[in-house]
């Protein structure tokens, strides 16, 4: 989202246009429910008509998303996240498995009467004013007309696009349309949010304010089911993440216990440029980090700390700082899928 | 509720298309090209006009269907406006019906801008006694934009733009020649004349829907032709967009 733009404004409180019983209730006590996705033996593969033959998009997923929980869900490109959402908002059709959305089978239209749907990249009709299409949108998903109006022009203020609401859609900028994007998803007031890189194509600010109203529907009580590249993001908003990979599920888990379940590694900080040279025993255990005019060793193994820093102050080296260092999202990610990609390596040569 | 939605919005986004405004000041300049050309018809320039007039709301028409609505639904695909809309309760029959129903209405009431300029320009010239054959055989070519936009319809859900449009236009040219191509398989022998009667059948009788030859004599038609017409393109319809409902439910939208 474009800060620039004179139509820029923070995000505020929320509207409360449709009441709900949830809404009031803690997102811990949310949890506890019903789940909002459950998803079970989801499978897609994709039949290229003219050589028949097949890919898998997504292999056997077994997923749930509690109610009201943040949920990240993280893969390379082509992992399968877009599939996923795809068919859960009704636009792919599954080759087998079953999904439900808040308790209602996807092959039950109504399933998405409480869905907000944000695609990668949302286009719209370029003759339409943000006004027009976000009534037309609003209407679709059950709102009477005088409710949709108030809510299109209530949302439109929301994403900061109040001051353009009469402006055809064709002469909007890309961050304009991502914000209007959030708007269509979100002007019915929908129990479930699937958000697919919602962040994409948006500037610091507009990353910021996505943050936010993310935050904001957590609040609430609202279950958002997001993906995104931008792993620093998903770190800070996100209850639980699934990492997929290769069309499988390879992990679930709280950011915390993803990072709790790593293996930490120390920083041992040095004064200057030491000219030593780590020995042969420290291998696989220490290794040496220059940057930034800095120089550090990283200790892979905390138990040998000691030991480290004993052969460090006999050669004469200053140690300025000792540092735990815990794997951010993006490594463990990373390693993940380094991992799969190295096992499924082993599987094809062993075939 | 939700198809009239998708009809409303396609109706503005018809009517606010530069292509529409373009066909229907062409057909008003040619409605007032048969008064300049008047001396070249040789006592027949009210028959002329009367017919060049009602051919203009069905070739427009059909301009209309080939340009927006052989890529209606395809369109939505390719620049994926259609994932906002399929992700909502929206069933996928309703949303074609909706699309049907709106570039139908917005063919309507070209007919209607086209008939009612028509009229007028009769009117004027002190023929205001052809005002019901007009008002009828506007109402039929309506009818026959309504058919015609069905396939068009199913088509753009199933293939592209340019194929689209070439099966719409084949589809209207052969179901203008419907009554030959019976006549034609009674002088075949047995095999041969059921697959081209079958053919027959299945091509929409475009034939029923002309009644030029009467309004340009002023002359209007019976109520049970109107009834039969309006039934039969009920019918049609309702059977071509029921195959592409079939059609459109099973689609992947990647």
């Amino acid at each position: 989202m474009n800060a620039q733009s004179p139509s820029h404004q923070p995000l505020t409180a929320a509207s409360g246009i449709r009441p709900d019983p949830y809404r009031s209730a803690a997102p811990a006590q949310l949890a506890c429910r019903e789940a909002a996705v459950r998803i079970v033996g989801l499978t897609k593969t994709y039949m290229n008509p003219w050589t028949l033959k097949r890919t898998c998009g997504l292999d056997a997923l077994d997923l749930e998303v509690h109610r009201g929980e943040v949920f990240g869900y993280l893969g390379p490109n082509g992992a399968g996240k877009t599939t996923t959402m795809k068919i859960l908002a009704g636009l792919l059709k599954r080759t087998s498995g079953r999904a439900y959305l808040l308790g209602t089978s996807i092959d039950d239209v109504r399933s998405r009467t409480s869905l907000g749907f944000l695609p990668e990249q949302p286009y719209f009709y370029d003759s339409l004013t943000g006004l027009e299409y976000l009534e037309f949108v609003a209407r679709l998903s059950g709102m009477q007309a005088q409710p949709a109006s108030r809510a299109a022009r209530h949302w439109l203020g929301k994403v900061g696009l109040g001051q353009r609401e009469r402006l055809v859609l064709r002469k909007y900028s890309k961050g304009m349309l991502q914000r209007l994007g959030l708007a269509a998803a979100m002007v019915h007031e929908p129990e479930l949010l699937i958000l697919d890189e919602p962040m994409s194509g948006l500037d610091p600010f507009g990353r910021r304010d996505v943050r936010d109203l993310i935050l904001e529907q957590r609040e609430q009580g609202t279950t958002v089911l997001f993906s995104s590249h931008i792993l620093p993001d998903v770190e800070a908003l996100c209850d639980r993440v699934a990492i997929l990979l290769g069309g499988r599920l390879e992990r679930v888990a709280t950011v915390g216990e993803l990072v709790e379940g790593a293996a930490p590694t120390i920083e041992v900080s040095v004064a200057g440029f030491p000219l030593v040279e780590v020995p042969g025993a420290f291998a696989g255990t220490l290794r040496r980090r220059e940057a930034g005019g800095t120089s550090a060793f990283i200790v892979e193994d905390p138990a040998r700390l000691q030991e480290v820093l004993g052969w460090l102050l006999s050669h004469g080296v200053t140690v300025t700082s000792v540092t735990p260092q815990r794997p951010s999202l993006e490594q463990l990610f990373l390693a993940a899928a380094e991992s799969s990609a190295f096992q499924a390596q082993g599987v094809r040569r062993q075939g | 509720m939700n198809a009239l939605l998708i009809a409303q919005n396609t109706f503005r986004e018809v009517v606010r298309d530069r292509v529409l405004a373009g066909i229907v000041i062409g057909g008003i300049v040619l409605l007032a090209f048969t008064k300049v050309a008047a001396p070249l018809a040789m006592g027949e320039d009210l028959r002329l006009t009367v017919d060049l007039g009602l051919s203009s709301i069905s070739w427009l028409g059909l301009l209309v269907i080939l340009t927006v609505g052989a890529a209606l639904v395809n369109k939505e695909i390719e620049r994926r406006t259609i994932f906002n809309l399929l992700s909502r309760p929206l069933p996928r029959p309703l949303y074609l019906v909706g699309k049907w129903l709106g570039l139908t209405a917005a063919l309507a009431a070209v007919a209607a801008l086209l008939g009612g300029a028509l009229g007028l320009l009769l009117a004027v010239t002190g023929h205001a006694s052809y005002a019901m054959a007009i008002t009828q055989a506007v109402y039929l070519a309506g009818l026959e934009l309504a058919v015609i936009t069905s396939l068009a319809v199913m088509f753009s859900a199933l293939s592209t733009p340019v194929l689209s449009a070439l099966y719409t236009l084949g589809f209207f040219l052969a179901g203008q020649w419907c009554d030959d191509l019976r006549q034609v398989a009674t002088r075949l022998p047995s095999g041969s004349r059921e697959a081209v009667e079958t053919i027959a059948n299945l091509l929409p009788n475009l034939s029923l829907f002309n009644m030029r030859a009467l309004a340009s004599g002023g002359d209007p038609t019976s109520a049970l032709h109107l009834l039969l017409a309006t039934g039969y393109a009920a019918l049609y319809c309702g059977c071509v967009l029921a195959l592409a409902a079939a059609a459109f439910e099973s689609r992947d939208f990647r």
